[in-house]
């Protein structure tokens, strides 16, 4: 998976997870949530419905089955942790060549 | 044909030739007559708690004809030209069971094979077939409840609650506030026992000992004075679910619970009531004197759902105590515990 020059693949990664949370848990203003939001307490708020939607489209976006690599799904912590687990086994660009 | 072990959740039928006798695009001067055979299988397996659906080439039409002629609540209808196993995963994933939990009634040989090649775990059978079938263990669970017989109504109350939901913007506890959710929480009597053996049998999801537990087993934990069995009920505005979901707790060992068993109907997903089981059991252990509450897990591919629960309610599984496709999760009860949402009724608090 490559990006725009310039941009690293943790943005990259944050901004389809983004896009991604909007989607599974049917709330659009969670497109503009800051990466240091946790995914389980508010404002998010995952549970085991949304959570589980949420791996299977990381799995099927990204390739990355978290759930397979992180026994606790400490990935899970907050939208940034989710992001940098993401970006670091895509081989996204990390910053300008 | 090989006949995998599970219990059969849910058929999904054909129309033409299948249910119906003749074929509704042909037959005139009106639609065809429901085959009588097919028509009092559909209430028999009904009467077990087994669920209908239907996966027709013919359009939706054909579908709502074959609903008001049989009375059924078909809880799915897959009507159009793709392949029927894309149409059976369709079905199984708005259910939320897996494709084994599925049987697949079709008159023709071709559509069977297609079934049968690319998803190995239906069970697949001609209309001849399955008059027999229903005597086989896999549509036979070993006690119908009540709940069970209800739960083609449930599935569409459930199906207009998800279309309340995609139409409500706040959060999902603000849903569920909305909806008059209650939880109730409360120690088993000998009367639950039917029902929880059955969810113990039924659950694969959210089952923690990925097996199921016996009534005698059960009744000896609830005649125990070292452990505890607990239910749980569910309701709202749309439906009362009745009993989904249920623990048993052993408090054998000097300052550790243990949950050798938590489950709950994948039916009931979503819906804050694992959480609330989790909530209570953390809040209750430490009330009890307990230091740890620990939970052995059975992990699969499909136990996502249970780890994503414990993850969120504080639980954390002991690397020391994982093997192969088991976990031990524990949860240290000098941290912080959830709080009681007040939707959420539980024995002895406030």
């Amino acid at each position: 998976m490559t990006g725009p020059d310039g941009i690293p693949g943790q943005e990259l990664a944050l901004a389809e997870l983004r896009g991604v949370l909007a989607e599974v848990t049917g709330r659009e203003e969670l497109r503009a949530v800051p990466a240091g939001s946790q995914l389980f307490g508010p404002p998010v708020g995952l549970d085991s419905l949304t959570g589980t939607r949420l791996l299977r489209e990381v799995r099927r976006r990204f390739g990355v089955d978290v759930a397979a690599e992180d026994l606790n799904l400490d990935a899970l912590a907050t939208l940034a942790t989710l992001a940098a687990f993401v970006a670091g086994r895509t081989r996204l660009p990390t910053g300008r060549q | 044909m090989s006949a995998p072990a599970g219990l059969v959740k849910c058929v999904v039928w054909d129309l033409d030739n299948t249910l119906l006798r003749g074929v509704y695009l042909e037959s005139r001067p009106g639609p065809p007559p429901l085959d009588p055979a097919m028509a009092s299988l559909l209430s028999v397996l009904g009467e077990r708690g087994i669920l209908h659906a239907i996966a027709s080439r013919n359009p939706p039409e054909a579908a709502r004809y074959a609903a008001e002629a049989t009375g059924c609540a078909f809880v799915a209808a897959e009507c159009g030209w793709g392949r029927k196993s894309e149409a059976l995963a369709r079905i199984a994933a708005g259910l939320d069971i897996g494709v084994d939990a599925l049987a697949f009634v079709d008159d023709d040989p071709y559509e069977r094979a297609e079934v049968g090649a690319a998803l190995p775990g239906v069970r697949v059978l001609s209309p001849e077939d399955v008059a027999e079938a229903v005597d086989w263990p896999e549509f036979s669970p070993a006690e119908v409840t009540a709940e069970a017989r209800r739960r083609a109504g449930l599935y569409q109350q459930r199906q207009r609650r998800m279309a309340a939901e995609r139409s409500f913007g706040g959060s999902r506890e603000e849903f569920l506030r909305a909806c008059g959710t209650e939880v109730t929480i409360a120690a088993a009597t000998a009367g639950d026992v039917p029902r929880l053996h059955e969810l113990s049998e039924r659950t694969s999801q959210f089952n923690s000992a990925g097996q199921a537990l016996s009534s005698a087993s059960l009744e000896e934990a609830i005649r125990s004075r070292a452990q505890d069995v607990m239910t749980v009920r569910l309701q709202d505005r749309f439906a009362d679910d009745g009993l989904v979901g249920g623990c048993v707790v052993d408090r054998r060992q000097a300052g550790v619970w243990t949950v050798p068993l938590l489950m709950m109907s994948c039916r009931a997903i979503g819906r804050g009531v694992i959480d609330s089981l989790l909530g209570w059991l953390t809040r209750a252990a430490a009330r009890g004197g307990a230091g740890v509450l620990q939970l052995p897990c059975v992990l699969t591919e499909r136990s996502v759902p249970l780890r994503l629960a414990l993850a969120s309610a504080g639980f954390r599984a002991d690397p020391a105590a994982a093997g192969p496709g088991r976990a031990l999760y524990r949860h240290d009860l000098a941290g912080p515990r959830p709080p009681r949402p007040d939707w959420v009724i539980t024995p002895e608090e406030p």
